[in-house]
């Protein structure tokens, strides 16, 4: 029933009218007519420009935890709010929270603990990569060797994207679990991190593309033509270490003041 | 009794846990466990997990997105866990329902769920109420009282609520479980291999809903740990198969499915049947359990949630079948504007009509009946109890939930990025080897060359092993396709070396020892990936599967990749099962290896009804690493899962 009308709606009931506007129209002087276009085209203008205007100047006030699964991050968002210990167990959706800078401007941004399995990670970084001031992608030091090819994935996904180019939210990098002994240090993650992605942005590129013919990271990683550096991003970007855990146990205190610090710069 | 019990929030933070006395191993692992493979993974029709000696049970609290989990010994059969749980929820949500209606997850990290005593006490009185072995309508009864005048919305889901529901549910017990109590029956009569039989005497004296939820348990092992358990032989026509194959004659009209059903008529049904059973036990208590919660709906529907329901169908423009309209044209309108403005929270009444046309959908999609009825269900838990938004409707809730789990299920668990795992087995100068396997005439063989021609594009140089010694004019095939890839490629341009070759030792040898082959002349040859063309065989050909499983298990490749159609309907689950199963069984390592790949072919030929997709990775919780697009060389891509989806969900 609903697609006959469909079908006749455009040939009889509107028909009348197009012809007596444009009647009308024809019977008008034509000065009249080139002050409505104008007036109409002043209209659409503002609200192209409002729109571009509002969403420009709307700050980007949330700070992403990402990385992999058991990285630690949502045991940073529980530390960083509250500096308690508490259990965790796989996050099956974002938690998020107001969070105080520590410095004396009092900013406050919107801390988001994104899921890191990887059947949920693109999606919820999709629904939050737009508002993001800054991005804190958590590594797991302590088996950083063994995970490295999948932690520069899910970094190349990152960097490649549209919208966290575009935007270039302060990417901190923070190398957790510094508590444990075979922990491996910021500075030799970084570099491993660099020459992982030097080698997928060869593997990437040649991926086949996608059925609907897309290919995925239309950007291209750092500069071509020369091994990459995460110098050569468009964004700031911060190696740190720090422990959820702290080294006392459960019970002590974290160290997260080198992320808490750089989280206060924003 | 218990092991632990863990509360805590969907985004990961445990707001109150208990251990049990004496238990010393954390319970982060097994509970992690179980959000990964069953919540993760969409299987959440089920709602109890085995990891190892541990059986859990959970429950979601989707107003407060909270999870609940319970876990203990497997040998113990403790008939009151699922009552339990309801009731601790029931108490949680009540005392902190203040808290908990904060916004944002600080409530989570700030607040203190001291909830000591009153676990303590409830879990007490379950105990009791265990030991005296009697049945706890009393009880729960009182419950029940206190649970109404507190959290409203949580009565029509608690199951233990005899007293309550007596009248209606009583015929629905014996009605609607009878099915799923007789397979239970069926493997006491028929001697059941001795490491059951403890389990299976304890069946006796439990209800009927007990018996259920412990074939549910044993499904799951099976599916799960499924190369552990010798199947169970029991001879009876198996109903679910029937219905697979009436929908598989619906899906498919193309001409390739006639190439198709004759190969079907070459495997013996002799053979097939004996590892068949041990599959199709689960899939009967599937369809069993769904039975029992239809009916429920559409009873209770009956009784005062016409309103409801209506409004549903007006929201919607339902067309299924519609009961006699109680109210008139007013009544659904109001229903309609109350149903837009107010916000409320979801019940299962409200979904279910909804639910029952997305299923139908997804089968019209030519997802296999079982995946969409998991999915569904699935669907349906994770939204019980959710408080929807002012101005969504439950079908749009229902739609928006469904989708988000199908994307969530294309997704790839785990890095593809074959390139690069080339790469790295260049590094350690070994072949990269990859095997194709799947039934006949899917297109291993094609896809096989397409995926040369992607590997010598990008540098590689590239071994075919043609182990299919069984058809005629299988390695001629593969030899067409090495002339014609060398000739695009000459070797003029690869340093005088040929970009890709041919190792075959003629028909009617060993498959395994021709793949050993051919890896080991790859290795000095220094070949960068081996590609092991595999003959064709159907899931049922025991013989034939053993080979298969002993070329894998001998020869390690890095990558087993199953090819399916995408053409395949129900088909699907029966075939990829049954591979992994075989696998399984014939592996010597306690930790089989298993498809961890899929190449799905013929994506061309299917237009919008793309649902080989979603079976294929819901049961293998694998990824599809390459999809098929025609016959040329180029005609290879990767999935795109929002692609795929939006083809699904489109009417
Ligand atoms: N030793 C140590 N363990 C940590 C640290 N941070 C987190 N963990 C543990 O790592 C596990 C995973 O943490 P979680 O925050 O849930 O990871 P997520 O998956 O990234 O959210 C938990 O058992 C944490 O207790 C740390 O700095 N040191
Ligand atoms: N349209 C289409 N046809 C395909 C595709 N892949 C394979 N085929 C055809 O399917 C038939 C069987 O392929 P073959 O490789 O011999 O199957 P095998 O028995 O599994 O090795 C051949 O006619 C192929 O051309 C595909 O992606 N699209
Ligand atoms: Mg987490
Ligand atoms: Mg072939």
């Amino acid at each position: 029933m609903g697609k006959r009308t469909d079908a006749e709606m455009p040939e009889n009931p509107l028909e009348p009218y197009i012809e007596s506007i444009r009647q009308q129209l024809e019977e008008q002087d034509p000065v009249l007519l080139v002050g409505v276009i104008v007036a109409l085209a002043v209209v659409v203008i503002t609200c192209v420009f409002l729109k571009y205007f509002l969403t420009s100047k709307t700050v980007r006030s949330a700070v992403l935890l990402v990385g992999l699964c058991d990285a630690g991050k949502t045991l940073l968002f529980i530390r960083l709010l509250s500096g308690k210990f508490k259990r965790t167990q796989t996050s099956i959706t974002d938690s998020s929270a107001p969070y105080k800078a520590k410095n004396d401007r009092g900013s406050t941004w919107t801390l988001i603990d994104l899921p890191g399995h990887d059947s949920l990670r693109s999606q919820y970084l999709e629904k939050f990569k737009s508002a993001a001031r800054a991005i804190v992608f958590v590594v797991d030091s302590a088996i950083f060797q063994k995970e490295v090819r999948d932690v520069a994935e899910f970094l190349y996904m990152l960097l490649t994207d549209t919208v966290v180019c575009r935007n270039a939210p302060t990417l901190l990098v923070a190398c957790n679990k510094q508590d444990i002994t075979m922990a491996k240090s910021a500075k030799l993650i970084q570099q491993q991190l660099e020459k992982e992605l030097n080698t997928l942005r060869v593997t990437r590129s040649a991926v086949l593309s996608a059925q609907d013919g897309s290919v995925g990271g239309s950007v291209y990683l750092g500069k071509k033509g020369k091994d990459f550096e995460f110098s050569q991003l468009p964004m700031k970007v911060e190696f740190l270490e720090c422990s959820a855990r702290g080294s006392k146990g459960d019970d002590g205190v974290a160290d997260v003041e080198s992320l808490e610090k750089s989280l206060a710069k924003l | 009794m218990l092991d632990f019990f863990t509360i805590f929030s969907k985004g990961g933070i445990v707001l109150w846990c208990f251990q049990g006395a004496g238990v010393t191993e954390s319970f982060t692992g097994p509970v992690n466990a179980l959000i990964r493979s069953v919540i993760l993974q969409e299987r959440g029709g089920n709602n109890s997990f085995t990891h190892e000696a541990l059986s859990m049970k959970y429950k979601l609290d989707n107003e407060f997105e909270l999870i609940f989990v319970v876990g203990f010994q497997k040998i113990l059969t403790l008939t009151y866990v699922d009552k339990f749980i309801d009731d601790v929820q029931l108490h949680f949500r009540d005392r902190y329902k203040n808290e908990l209606e904060q916004k944002g997850a600080l409530k989570h990290v700030n607040n203190s769920f001291d909830f000591e005593d009153r676990f303590k006490k409830l879990l007490r009185e379950a105990e009791e109420s265990s030991k005296a072995r009697s049945p706890p309508p009393m009880r729960s009864f009182e419950k029940s009282e206190k649970s109404q005048k507190t959290v409203k919305s949580m009565i029509e889901t608690k199951g233990g609520d005899k007293a309550k529901e007596q009248g209606g549910k009583k015929n629905k017990h014996t009605k609607k479980e009878a099915p799923a109590v007789e397979p239970a029956k069926g493997d006491q009569g028929k001697t059941p291999p001795s490491g059951q039989k403890a389990v299976v005497n304890g069946n006796q004296g439990l209800t009927p809903e007990e018996i259920i939820q412990k074939n549910r348990e044993d499904f799951f092992r099976k599916r799960m740990m499924g190369p552990a358990e010798k199947p169970i032989k029991s001879p009876k026509p198996q109903k679910p198969k029937e219905k697979q194959n009436r929908v598989w004659n619906n899906g498919g009209s193309s001409a390739k499915n006639l190439d198709y059903s004759n190969k079907n008529g070459e495997a013996s049904p002799g053979d097939g049947e004996r590892n068949l059973d041990g599959r199709f036990d689960p899939d009967m208590q599937v369809s069993s359990m769904k039975g029992d919660l239809l009916s429920v709906d559409y009873e209770s529907s009956e009784e005062g949630e016409m309103e409801e329901e209506e409004e549903e169908e007006v929201v919607v423009s339902e067309t299924s079948k519609t009961s006699p309209k109680k109210s008139g044209g007013f009544g659904g309108m109001f229903g309609m504007l109350k149903g837009l403005v107010g916000s409320k929270s979801l019940s299962r009444e409200d979904m279910e009509p909804v639910l029952e046309k997305m299923k139908d959908h997804l089968i019209a999609k030519n997802v296999a009946a079982d995946i969409s009825s998991q999915l569904c269900e699935s669907v349906a838990k994770k939204l019980e109890g959710k408080v929807m938004g002012t101005f969504t409707t439950v079908a749009s809730t229902v739609k928006q939930a469904l989708q988000d789990s199908l994307v969530q299920i294309l997704q790839p668990k785990r890095r593809v990025d074959i390139l690069r795992d080339v790469m790295e087995a260049q590094s350690q100068r070994r072949p990269f080897v990859v095997t194709f396997c799947g039934v006949n005439g899917v297109g291993k063989s094609t896809n096989l060359a397409k995926i040369s021609y992607w590997l010598i594009e990008n540098g590689f140089s590239v071994l075919i092993a043609a182990c299919d010694t069984f058809r005629a004019g299988a390695v001629e095939q593969l030899r067409t396709h090495q002339r014609r890839l060398n000739s695009l490629h000459p070797p003029e341009k690869h340093g005088g070396r040929p970009v890709i070759q041919l190792y075959e030792k003629g028909y009617g040898k060993d498959a395994a020892g021709i793949a050993m082959e051919a890896i080991a002349y790859a290795r000095n040859q220094a070949f960068d990936v081996v590609l092991v063309d595999t003959a064709g065989r159907m899931q049922d050909n025991a013989p034939l599967m053993t080979a298969l499983a002993k070329l894998i298990a001998v020869n390690m490749p890095d990558l087993v990749l199953f090819v399916g159609e995408a053409l395949v309907g129900n088909e699907a689950v029966d075939q990829l099962v049954k591979f992994n199963q075989a696998l399984a069984d014939h592996s010597m390592s306690d930790k089989p290896r298993l498809i961890d790949g899929i190449v799905l072919t013929k994506f061309d030929t299917i237009d919008d009804k793309v649902g080989a997709a979603i079976s294929m990775t819901y049961i293998t919780g694998q990824p599809i690493v390459f999809v098929g697009t025609g016959q040329t060389y180029n005609d290879l891509r990767s999935l795109n899962a929002r692609a795929v989806v939006g083809a699904l969900m489109k009417a």
